[in-house]
């Protein structure tokens, strides 16, 4: 290709974009030669080409799609407005970016705040824990007052009877007993050597009548000073018919019937 | 010369555009809205016709008059008139968009990132037509054309095929296909000149 009028041929062509490479190249290479002629035609070209877009079947965008555009525009004209909001995925409309926007935000304090209540809750159950350890304690310390001042009766008062216990080891200590009609039976120990392992004290009544099986009573042990304080506030048989007291060494739990020889016995009188 | 075929109200549109653009530069949010409420239907039509998809459309429209919000002053009023610009750009823009898509393997190797450049001076015949004037004649014409020399111009120009590959889809000769393409465009030129 090489005259003037060839190229003005490929000016509608070129103006809609339907040239081929090669015939694009020779074109724009003549233009930029400074042809003006064929510069104008091009300008028409385009123009005309551009009419084209006439042909579409009229349509109507959405008020959304210029709701859109108009927030971008207005957040881009505020001063000081520096970036450049994209606003694409315009198949979903603002409002819904907004209400996605407020359902991640719920989300987030949703998130927080059960995390928040889950935290209270903690709190609130390591004080309930803690208070009921408190309120525990202190119910074991008012029993034990309780139990002190119980003992302390019956040990001083003047209806109580005095029992004394004799080992039947001599090398072991003389416990003592206090046995009063309707307060019970206080029994204590000191220097006592230290039970095996898994066994403990047991109290029991001998009965007055012939052929009478011992009546178990309650359990205790020594403590680490080998000192102990038995408290029985309801004998299961009354002083009266009771004979003596007698401890023996039993399994963890107590026995409803002795199973060793007593090692201690205390007659009452 | 040319400015004693101006109607009254095509001057009026002109100028209005002229007005609105220049407020555009000072980033006058009421301008751009005119604009686009003047505008956006035909734009909107001419890309929905390429892309042939509501959503995609309104996403090609919104790149352009966001791209005009932005770059205003890329067009320059003293070169040509401002819809021929804008419909240049909404096309190109929806044509991109349909390679994207991958609809379309050919790549337009020109005016693809570019803003449009539209003639430096626009012909008598266009100011002496207003925009519903002007539509009717281009259908009229192009409905009068054979309908394998009007498929031709619409392949060209809403699919964005070369002449090769109308010719192709036409099954007819390149050599047929240009002359289509070329006489169809210069009818139209002299249909719109007639009209003025």
């Amino acid at each position: 290709m090489s005259n003037h009028d060839q190229f003005r041929e490929l000016i509608q062509g070129y103006a809609l974009g339907a040239l081929d490479a090669q015939e694009r190249s020779e074109l724009e290479s003549h233009l930029a030669s400074g042809c003006d002629e064929c510069s104008k035609a091009l300008d028409e070209g385009r123009w005309l080409v551009s009419q084209l877009a006439y042909l579409a079947p009229g349509a109507e965008p959405s008020e959304l799609l210029k709701g859109r555009l108009l927030q971008t525009v207005r957040a881009e004209a505020r001063p000081g407005a520096t970036s450049r909001r994209t606003v694409r995925g315009s198949a979903v409309p603002w409002w819904m970016w907004a209400g996605v926007a407020a359902l991640l935000l719920f989300s987030v304090y949703s998130a927080w705040n059960v995390r928040r209540l889950h935290n209270e809750i903690g709190t609130l159950r390591e004080q309930a824990e803690t208070q009921k350890k408190e309120r525990a304690k202190l119910e074991q310390e008012i029993t034990a007052a309780k139990i002190q001042a119980h003992e302390a009766m019956i040990w001083s008062d003047p209806k109580s009877v005095k029992i004394k216990m004799p080992a039947k080891d001599p090398n072991m200590p003389q416990l003592e007993a206090m046995w009063h009609p309707e307060m019970g039976i206080v029994v204590r120990g000191w220097k006592m050597p230290s039970l095996r392992e898994k066994r403990v004290l047991q109290l029991w009544l001998i009965p007055k009548k012939a052929g009478g099986k011992p009546m178990p009573s309650m359990t205790f042990w020594p403590d680490a000073h080998g000192t102990f304080t038995a408290m029985v506030e309801n004998p299961p048989d009354a002083m009266s018919d009771t004979q003596a007291l007698a401890i023996t060494e039993e399994p963890v739990g107590g026995s409803a019937q002795p199973t060793s020889t007593p090692m201690w016995v205390g007659g009452v009188s | 010369m040319f400015l004693a075929a101006f109607s009254p109200k095509e001057s009026d549109e002109v100028s209005r555009d002229a007005t609105l653009l220049q407020r555009l530069l000072r980033r006058d949010v009421n301008a751009f809205e005119e604009i686009y409420v003047r505008h956006s239907r035909i734009v909107y039509s001419l890309v929905l016709r390429i892309l042939r998809q509501g959503s995609t459309a309104e996403e090609v429209v919104q790149d352009v008059f966001l791209q005009l919000w932005r770059n205003s002053s890329h067009y320059d009023a003293h070169r040509g008139p401002f819809i021929p610009w804008l419909l240049t750009l909404a096309r190109n823009r929806a044509l991109d968009q349909l390679r994207l898509k991958g609809e379309r393997q050919r790549r337009r190797e020109d005016q693809t990132e570019e803003l449009p450049q539209i003639a430096a001076a626009a012909p008598e015949y266009e100011r002496a037509l207003d925009e519903k004037r002007r539509a009717e004649r281009v259908r009229s014409l192009m409905s009068s054309l054979p309908a394998a020399q009007k498929k031709a111009i619409e392949l060209a120009y809403f699919e964005g095929l070369s002449h090769s590959e109308i010719a192709a889809t036409l099954n007819e000769p390149l050599g047929t296909v240009k002359s289509w393409i070329r006489n169809g465009l210069l009818r139209l030129k002299e249909s719109l000149q007639a009209s003025s």
